[in-house]
């Protein structure tokens, strides 16, 4: 493969790669601590790239004000999802598939209501207005100051978010709910409480996640709802468990959506509208082969079925 | 009937069953006894096939059920009935009972549509699940689902449902728990018709010795996964470790 | 607005149809058996991807003519030779339906037979839920890469239903009407009978606690890739007629939100009751044309709204409102399950529980 082609795609890898990490981790974390798979995240995202969208068509050009807008978008849909929808839902004890149509139903709501909007203000297609500066500029590689916003702004709420979990109180606290609802309840920890927070904290980095993404690409109602089977299967890469799983899962999809793609495609003559397809054959794969993930430990076959 | 060697299986660290060796004859009743968490309950799931053991092996019937999958083991003639009630909540007492039936030609989705195929089995296993709930006084209630039971009587339903495949063994975990007391030596004394009059045998979980010791022809105890003494119940009652472990004296 | 009554009839049965074979299919997978199928859309598409298949090149063979490949710059002609045989060769149409359906009920259930198979391996009960909906997605994007299938972007138009020959569109409407509403009867009658039969009480057993089913003798495995094989061959038929009431087969159609309409109508209408899937899949026809005129109107009084955008919104609602206030649904399932109860003859009174 020629050498442009190789570091080209193995920029997007590292993007991309980025920006799944950040999804991802918010899958898990609702996936172990609400024990849900939170579909709805991908609105989230949503969210957040249309809140830097507007904010800086109106507000501010500032990347710090627009991110951050978008981070408080991103949270508070989330709790207000949880506050008016998932919690009366659990509440009720209906099954993993009814909470699942539950996210679905959320999603489906938020996508349209934003296609509505989107409509209604013409807000298709339009891109998130920051300053452009190239930085570098190869014969085959341009790299923005979009790119080195990108990067290390996730890299750095990656790795806050697992200080976060790992260091502090709320994150023990976290730990311990999603290892074990009942004994939680019996020490006394405020459930509801850690329960709220980690909606807010998902749906801060999928609010986040999404103005990167809407920097990175063009916003639309469709932006999340388009990366979400891709973020789940970095999240089951990760064992939708492992946070160290997760991330490397994250960059595992992305090389593969990008390297590897671009490979096949010089190699043998695979067209690029098999790509969309990468991540979900890594899911069926991981799936039925190794449930595991990259990381955690190997159940014994035959056991109890649940 | 039952025979049990070297019967191991360990989650993580903790061996729950440890070595287990034991027979029962057939046409026997057997009490396997032991504090909680001695390994009883593991020990009747690795002998459905519902958990595989780490080693030792388990014959039935002369065959080796070791590795055998649960639905194999219950068609062998072994079947086991459920610590806490696992009934079909939804579903009507007379249909749990009938669910296990043996011969059931509609179970094909090819021969169900055709109600004439197996009106006759129907009918013949509906008798017959007739003739068990009215033994476990159930039959008035054929019709109600399964959730409107009380507690006596879904561990009945239990125990009928077991019964409903025409089983030659009958596990039964804590067959008697949570049930009145006069209800409990009835339950123990349909146990001991079956098993006079079908020749079935039994494995017997019970924390109720007093009731346990009059129906069974051997006890089993088991203490941390390891069978501590086995023999009589006389006997069992004598044993001095067994009285430290067991009853605290 | 002049809204031509009767045709508006015709088509909303018509649709309603088809709506009820994919709710009827799915009723029995997850409303009686208890197996998620977030992939309806696929078993769906079977169907239609086969009907592409046979129409453009198995329908010229029957009407002995040359087969022209349907796309690239053939595609016109092709069109035009399948359209010519619509209209003047009937024998040749209803040869190629049957056989169509035939394939499609074929291959339909024999991936559903084997799909839940391989879904034994998986370790979480949602699982199968994701790898159904990813499995979609994949075969989607494979249709829509791979040129023979349906022509990849371009799509395979020109399907016309089997009454097209008669020349009085009103008339042929009606009776492909009346073909898909007697399929969707017998339909319904065969999940009925499946439901009250032996086979129905194994599969709400298995719903309920399947690892009790199995040390109960039971073949849960078997009984669930049966399940999703009937399941499957049912949504593929109604993948078939609906291509044929479009008259037009793009990937498009068969994307995951055909499975959440699926799932809307039968938690609308009452998980484990076929009669629900029926008046769900009914409501929900209905609903849909309600909201295409609604929409309509209101675009014409210059509010522009696509319908798409308010019928998701309105189901999501649906959804949400069902699962809070209402999870077993419009007609709940009966508690009297099977047959059975009507054997034991004489039911004694019902006495005051002990
Ligand atoms: N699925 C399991 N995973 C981990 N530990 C288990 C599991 N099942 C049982 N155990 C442990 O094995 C031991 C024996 O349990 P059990 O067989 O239920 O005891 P008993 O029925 O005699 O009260 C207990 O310490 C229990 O915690
Ligand atoms: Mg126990």
């Amino acid at each position: 493969m020629p050498p442009a082609l190789l570091i080209t795609s193995l920029v997007h890898s590292i993007q991309v790669g980025s920006l799944y990490a950040l999804m991802a981790l918010g899958i898990t974390l609702t996936m172990r601590v609400i024990r849900l798979p939170n579909f709805a995240h991908a609105e989230f995202v949503t969210t957040g790239a249309f809140t830097a969208l507007v904010v800086s068509l109106f507000l501010s050009r500032s990347p710090v004000v627009i991110l951050g807008l978008a981070t408080l978008s991103g949270a508070l849909v989330a709790l207000s999802s949880h506050l008016l929808v998932f919690r009366p839902m659990s509440r009720r004890k209906l099954s993993t598939y009814s909470m699942l149509l539950v996210s679905f139903a959320v999603g489906l709501i938020l996508r349209y209501v934003l296609f509505v909007l989107s409509d209604y203000y013409q807000l298709f297609d339009k891109r998130i207005q920051i300053p452009l500066q190239i930085l570098v500029r190869e014969s085959y590689l341009v790299l923005t100051n979009i790119t080195f916003t990108i990067v290390p702004v996730s890299i750095a709420c990656v790795i806050a978010l697992a200080l976060l979990l790992g260091r502090t109180a709320l994150g023990r606290e976290m730990r311990a709910l999603a290892s074990n609802p009942e004994l939680a309840h019996i020490l006394g920890m405020r459930v509801e409480r850690i329960r709220s927070l980690t909606w807010l904290l998902t749906g801060a980095t999928a609010g986040l996640a999404g103005a990167l993404w809407g920097l990175y690409t063009f916003v639309n109602p469709l932006l999340g709802w388009l990366a979400i089977l891709p973020v789940f299967a970095a999240a089951i890469l990760g064992g939708l468990s492992s946070f160290a799983g997760t991330i490397l899962g994250a960059y595992l999809v992305a090389f593969c959506e990008n390297t590897l793609m671009q490979a096949l495609n010089h190699y043998t003559g695979l067209t690029f509208s098999f790509k969309a397809a990468i991540p979900f054959v890594i899911i069926i794969l991981v799936l039925l082969l190794r449930p595991q993930g990259l990381t955690g430990f190997v159940r014994r076959s035959g056991d109890l079925e649940r | 009937m039952l025979q049990i060697r070297d019967l191991t299986r360990s989650f993580g660290g903790l061996r729950a069953v440890d070595g287990v060796s034991f027979d029962v004859g057939d046409g026997q009743v057997t009490g396997l006894i032991g504090p909680n968490g001695s390994g009883k309950s593991t020990l009747l799931n690795l002998i459905a096939g519902q958990l595989h053991p780490d080693t030792g092996s388990i014959h039935f019937g002369g065959q080796d059920i070791t590795r055998s999958s649960p639905d194999a083991i219950n068609r062998l003639g072994l079947a086991r009935g459920y610590q806490d009630p696992a009934l079909f909540f939804q579903m009507s007492v007379l249909d749990n009972t009938l669910l296990p039936a043996r011969e059931q030609l509609g179970e094909s989705p090819w021969h169900a549509p055709w109600h004439a195929r197996w009106r006759g089995q129907e009918q013949h296993n509906a008798a017959r699940a007739d003739t068990l709930l009215e033994r476990l006084q159930l039959r008035d209630l054929f019709d109600r689902r399964a959730s409107d039971l009380s507690g006596g009587q879904m561990k009945l339903l239990d125990i009928g449902r077991s019964l409903s495949g025409e089983p030659s063994m009958l596990l039964l975990d804590e067959p008697t728990a949570g049930v009145a007391p006069k209800l409990a030596r009835e339950i123990f004394q349909h146990i001991a018709t079956l098993n006079r009059e079908a020749a079935l045998s039994f494995l017997i979980v019970e924390h109720r010795l007093d009731i346990l010791f009059d129906f069974v022809d051997q006890v089993i105890v088991l203490h941390m996964g390891k069978v501590l003494a086995a023999g009589k119940p006389d006997d069992i009652v004598k044993d001095v470790r067994v009285r430290e472990v067991y009853f605290g004296l | 607005m002049n809204i031509d009554l009767g045709a508006t009839l015709v088509a909303l049965m018509t649709f309603f149809g088809i709506a009820a074979l994919m709710a009827l299919s799915l009723n029995l997978e997850y409303g009686i058996a208890g197996v998620p199928n977030f992939g309806q859309a696929v078993f769906v598409s079977i169907g239609a991807y086969t009907t592409a298949i046979t129409y453009t090149r198995l329908l010229p063979l029957l009407a002995g003519k040359e087969v022209i490949w349907p796309c690239g710059p053939t595609l016109g002609p092709a069109l035009q030779l399948r359209s010519e045989i619509m209209r003047s060769y009937p024998g040749a149409g209803f040869l190629n339906l049957a056989i169509t359906l035939v394939i499609a009920a074929l291959v339909s259930g024999l991936v559903g037979y084997f799909v839940s198979r391989i879904a034994l391996r998986l370790q979480q009960e949602w699982f199968l839920a994701l790898v159904l909906l990813v499995g979609g997605e994949t075969v989607r994007i494979f249709v829509r890469s791979y040129e023979p299938v349906i022509c990849a972007n371009n799509g395979v138009s020109g399907v016309a239903q089997p009454f097209a020959w008669l020349g009085n569109p009103q008339l042929s409407s009606i009776l492909f009407m009346l073909l898909v509403l007697s399929v969707a009867a017998l339909t319904w009658v065969y999940c009925e009978r499946l439901v009250r039969s032996p086979f129905g009480r194994l599969l709400k057993a298995l719903r309920e606690n399947a690892a009790v089913t199995r040390s109960l003798g039971k073949d849960v495995a078997l009984a669930r890739a049966r399940v999703m094989l009937i399941g499957s061959v049912i949504a593929a038929i109604a993948g078939v007629f609906f291509v044929l009431n479009t008259g037009y087969i793009s990937s498009n159609d068969f994307v995951v939100t055909l499975t959440l309409d699926i799932w809307v109508m039968v938690v609308l209408g009452g998980l484990g009751n076929n009669r629900g899937a029926l008046l769900g899949a009914l409501v929900i026809t209905i609903l849909d044309r309600l909201t295409a005129i609604a929409t309509i109107q209101m675009n014409m009084s210059a509010i522009d709204l696509e319908f798409n955008y308010v019928r998701y919104i309105l189901y999501g609602i649906i959804l949400l409102l069902m699962l809070r206030y209402r999870p077993q649904g419009i007609l709940p399932e009966p508690a009297r399950t099977t047959n059975a109860h009507d054997l034991l003859t004489d039911p004694a009174p019902h006495v005051a529980d002990s």
